[in-house]
């Protein structure tokens, strides 16, 4: 058996909470968050950083968990889509995708809200070409993109 | 609450796919799992010589290694059974299966794949359609009159499925014609592409199998695995998590067979999913590449006097589920038109590809886009408007179509008016940008369909379906039905779906059928139910059963509102004996039979329920790069009754988007070795949010009698039709002349755009 030779041990913060880590240091954010954390959210949808279903904010930022190493993340914060919720309230950006319409297949949902949520940071009054350059890391085959890009305006608004 | 009130839907599933905790195939584990690999030929198409797995057995945690041998001996596939689970002596594409290996991590399967010594002999590969039907090419299926085809099903060497539609006298209407146009169009072959890999996950209990797996259509993945593996059905369950996106690709019958083999080898789960690079190579789901000669000859007044057409569709390697194309791509060429005179000639040719199958709207986007092009081409030659032409010569009430099916109301002729009256056609446009306006038809397919409602004592729903979800929201939809029948709110039902051994049959996330037919069980269902109600209300409220009404979470007597009875206490009261349960399955709408001759008829020709759009496409073109911009989209659709309007919206925007991408980027390119050259999504394009123009829809309702709940027809597909076709003709108006190849490339257009000014 050839997996693992050595592994590393680190602590990752996920979500507020942190987690004891014993991973391949070769072993990428997304593999470590659905395996090690435990947490399914965050999709693998290419390996390859073209789809962004695995998108996660590391320390605010946006990153496509696939291809960023986990050792590199112990000492920064990580969240996920199962960190957006506040309390037992949606976000506002999950409740208008839902309300829009911007939920079909739901695969690519969790990386286009963290994108969302990145730019929303960043810029609280983007402009439609703000969202839509926000968001074209995000591949959705289902919308059309059009009824996400309203949710994310509507959120913004908000 | 009445459809025609609910403001928003919302969907059942929303929460679970906006928060992360909806659960997807992959998403599953099993304690004890294992880690499927398969070992793909790599080749296109090579006699085998050699296959070793002696060593890959022998590797340290690996406890399960298939080949041919381990499976039962038989091909499979609907129609034409040209297919194996395994390579047996020939390979025919790259992604077939050598053999499959499960080990206790990826590492260890993956080196174990790596031993497998495979050895063969090379075959010329077959590429090319026209040549593979020439004689003296190489035989993709040597043996192939020994398969056994089903139906009226018309085989030539290297032809799975012949069909033609012969109306009329072809050669007269060609005669009687002042001009005769004549057009060659040639689409590449693309891919379905759900963002979700296909995953599967198989655990087996004494000499029963539960598979989780990624499919659009559970219980033909059920059947296939029943088929393969030689088991009754009593002993296959196919329980389908959320499924995340499938466009046809995840359609068929793929790998559960491959992986409940597995399962049962090692006597541990084990499960499969797809990197995205085998999610390209592997199916046999991709949308098939396709050349297209028409011939139409029109009066000089723009009446049409005849249309030939001759196809050849890409099959790739295996049928699937493909032998309906031919027949299907003849009505597309043949198109939503008035012709006294048609003749068309459709052959699904064997390749050394990817097996194609259906993805949304098989062959429709591209037979539709060589029409369409094809029209524009008519209407230049005789100095025609373009949508003059489409006003004079399209289908309407009364009128018959290629087949000689003769329509009742229909919508294409205020599709056409509405499209492009919601568009800049006509309109002084900036330099480098024109419309293009193409229309487009397809069919619904009324099949069998059955679902159980059921209300519990707290006065909770339950919708027990066979339909499957994939993200259209049909699935979802069925509440409204159900709520409407009974009084209830939609939020009062539970949905219980994709799970063969919970529910009755149905056909899937497939054709767009899933309103159609699964809402018409469902309503029926729900009927039994509100009778049983109405019994118990009658007895509480002392009056007669047919004199109670349903509404608003009450039972009350029909006049007096205030002789009532909560909904809730009757479910409480029939809980205790007769219970609440109905089952529903319906009569589905008929086939129209059509009077055209059909050769190798496949049974699409006569079109229940037919879906009709027009689209009106603003495009900008850099003319010198040959990129071009959508800016602007104008659809309109009859699809009957809209029952979901948000939805109906985003299926109209979703397959627009696809219809861009398979216009202007989303092609596949083979090596002459017959293998894909872009099998990744850095190669192969999609259309990102920063592409995403600007979409205004109509839907045109007219209710159809023979078709859905309410005159609804399907949708899901249809959006995808005339997309590529209205964005190539705006293209032509800036460059002078079509591009005559699909997907119209930067590199591709910026050709023709040099060849026509220089």
């Amino acid at each position: 058996m050839s997996e693992s030779a050595t592994p590393q041990n680190f602590d990752l913060e996920v979500n507020g909470i942190s987690y004891p880590i014993s991973a391949d240091q070769g072993k990428n954010l997304l593999s470590v968050i659905r395996e090690d954390v435990g947490l399914t959210g965050t999709k693998e949808g290419c390996d390859d950083c073209e789809c962004g279903a695995c998108m996660v904010l590391l320390d605010g930022q946006p990153v496509n968990s696939c291809s960023y190493l986990a050792v590199q993340a112990q000492g920064r914060t990580v969240t996920t889509i199962e960190g957006v919720m506040q309390g037992e309230e949606m976000h506002a950006l999950q409740r208008n995708l839902l309300d829009e319409g911007g939920v079909q297949c739901g695969f690519c949902t969790p990386g286009m809200i963290m994108s969302a949520h990145a730019l929303l940071d960043r810029n609280s009054n983007p402009t439609p070409e703000d969202v839509k350059i926000g968001l074209s890391g995000n591949l959705c085959r289902c919308t059309g993109y059009a009824k996400i890009l309203a949710a994310v305006e509507k959120t913004a608004a908000e | 609450m009445s459809l025609n009130e609910a403001p928003k839907f919302v969907r059942a599933d929303g929460p679970d796919k906006v928060t992360g905790s909806g659960r997807y195939t992959a998403d599953m584990n099993m304690t004890g799992q294992l880690v499927a690999k398969f070992r793909y030929a790599d080749v296109a198409h090579a006699r085998v010589t050699k296959i070793d797995v002696s060593a890959a057995k022998a590797t340290p945690g690996v406890l399960a290694v298939l080949t041919a041998a381990d499976v039962p001996d038989l091909r499979y596939s609907p129609v034409v059974p040209d297919r194996t689970l395994f390579v047996k002596d020939v390979v025919r594409f790259e992604g077939e299966i050598v053999a499959a290996v499960a080990a206790v991590n990826a590492a260890t399967a993956q080196a174990a794949v790596d031993s497998i010594v495979f050895e063969y002999d090379g075959l010329p590969v077959v590429t090319d359609l026209e040549a593979a039907l020439a004689d003296g090419s190489p035989i993709v299926h040597e043996g192939w009159e020994s398969y056994g085809v089903s139906g009226d099903t018309v085989q030539r060497p290297n032809v799975a499925s012949f069909s033609s539609i012969e109306k009329g006298d072809i050669r007269a209407g060609l005669a009687a014609a002042d001009h005769v146009i004549t057009s060659r169009y040639v689409a590449d072959a693309s891919h379905a592409l759900p963002i979700e890999p296909r995953a599967v996950l198989a655990q087996w209990e004494g000499n029963k199998v539960t598979i989780w797996t990624s499919t659009q259509v559970p219980f033909d993945a059920r059947n296939g695995v029943c088929e393969t593996l030689q088991m009754p059905s009593s002993r296959v369950r196919i329980i389908v998590p959320h499924l995340g996106g499938g466009f046809g690709g995840k359609c068929g019958f793929h790998f559960e067979a491959h992986i409940a083999a597995l399962a049962r080898a090692s006597k541990r789960p084990v499960k499969l999913v797809f990197s995205r690079r085998e999610e390209f190579l592997a199916p046999d789901r991709r949308r098939e590449g396709m050349i297209v000669d028409i011939t139409t000859g029109v009066t000089n007044d723009g009446t049409i006097t005849a249309r030939e057409g001759w196809i050849a569709i890409d099959n790739g390697a295996y049928t699937a589920d493909a032998a309906f194309f031919p027949q299907l791509a003849a009505m597309h060429v043949a198109g939503p038109y008035v012709s006294p005179n048609v003749f068309v000639e459709s052959s699904l040719v064997y390749t050394n590809h990817q097996p194609s199958g259906s993805v949304r709207a098989p062959t429709a986007p591209q037979a539709c886009w060589a029409l369409e092009s094809h029209t524009d081409e008519i209407a230049r030659t005789i100095g025609m408007d373009p949508v003059d032409f489409r006003r004079k010569n399209t289908v309407d009430e009364g009128l018959e179509g290629p087949a000689a099916q003769v329509y009742g109301e229909i919508g294409l002729r205020r599709c056409l008016e509405t499209a492009v009256a919601n568009s800049a056609y006509g309109s002084q446009l900036p330099e480098n940008e024109a419309v293009g306006v193409a229309v487009g038809w397809w069919p619904s397919f009324p099949g069998p369909s059955g679902a159980y409602i059921k209300v519990d004592a707290d006065g909770s729903g339950q919708i027990i379906t066979g339909a499957q979800e994939c993200g259209t929201g049909s699935v979802m939809t069925l509440r409204y039905l159900a709520a409407e029948e009974l009084g209830m709110e939609p939020e009062d039902f539970e949905l219980v779906y994709q799970d063969t051994s919970a529910a009755p049959y149905d056909t899937g996330a497939t054709g767009s059928q899933t309103l159609l037919n699964n809402g018409r069980a469902v309503i029926e269902g729900a009927r039994e139910v509100a009778a049983q109600l109405r019994d118990v209300a009658a007895d509480q409220l002392e009056a007669a059963a047919g004199d109670i009404v349903l509404a608003d979470g009450f039972a009350h007597v029909s006049g007096s509102p205030d002789r009532n009875v909560s909904i809730v206490e009757l479910a409480g009261i029939a809980a205790e004996g007769e219970m609440l349960i109905g089952k529903g399955s319906g009569t589905p709408p008929d086939y129209p039979t059509v009077s055209a001759t059909c050769v190798g008829d496949q049974g699409v020709a006569g079109w229940a329920g037919p879906q009709f759009s027009c689209h009106a496409v603003r495009v900008r073109l850099d003319r010198d790069t040959g990129v071009v911009r959508v800016l602007e989209i104008s659809a309109a659709h009859d699809s009957g009754t809209i029952i979901n309007p948000i939805a109906a919206h985003g299926q109209v925007e979703g397959g627009i988007t696809m219809g861009i991408g398979q216009a202007l980027s989303e092609g596949t390119v083979y090596g002459d070795d017959a293998k894909q050259r872009n099998a990744g999504l850095l190669e192969y394009k999609l259309q990102t949010a920063a592409d995403a123009p600007l979409v205004t829809t109509e839907f045109i309702e007219i209710p159809d009698p023979n078709a859905g709940p309410r005159g609804a027809k399907g949708l899901a597909e249809a959006p995808n039709v005339p997309t590529a076709a209205a964005i190539a003709n705006a293209v032509a108006q800036l460059i002078g002349e079509p591009v005559r190849q699909l997907p119209m490339t930067p590199e591709r257009v910026w050709a023709v755009s040099e060849g026509s000014s220089s």
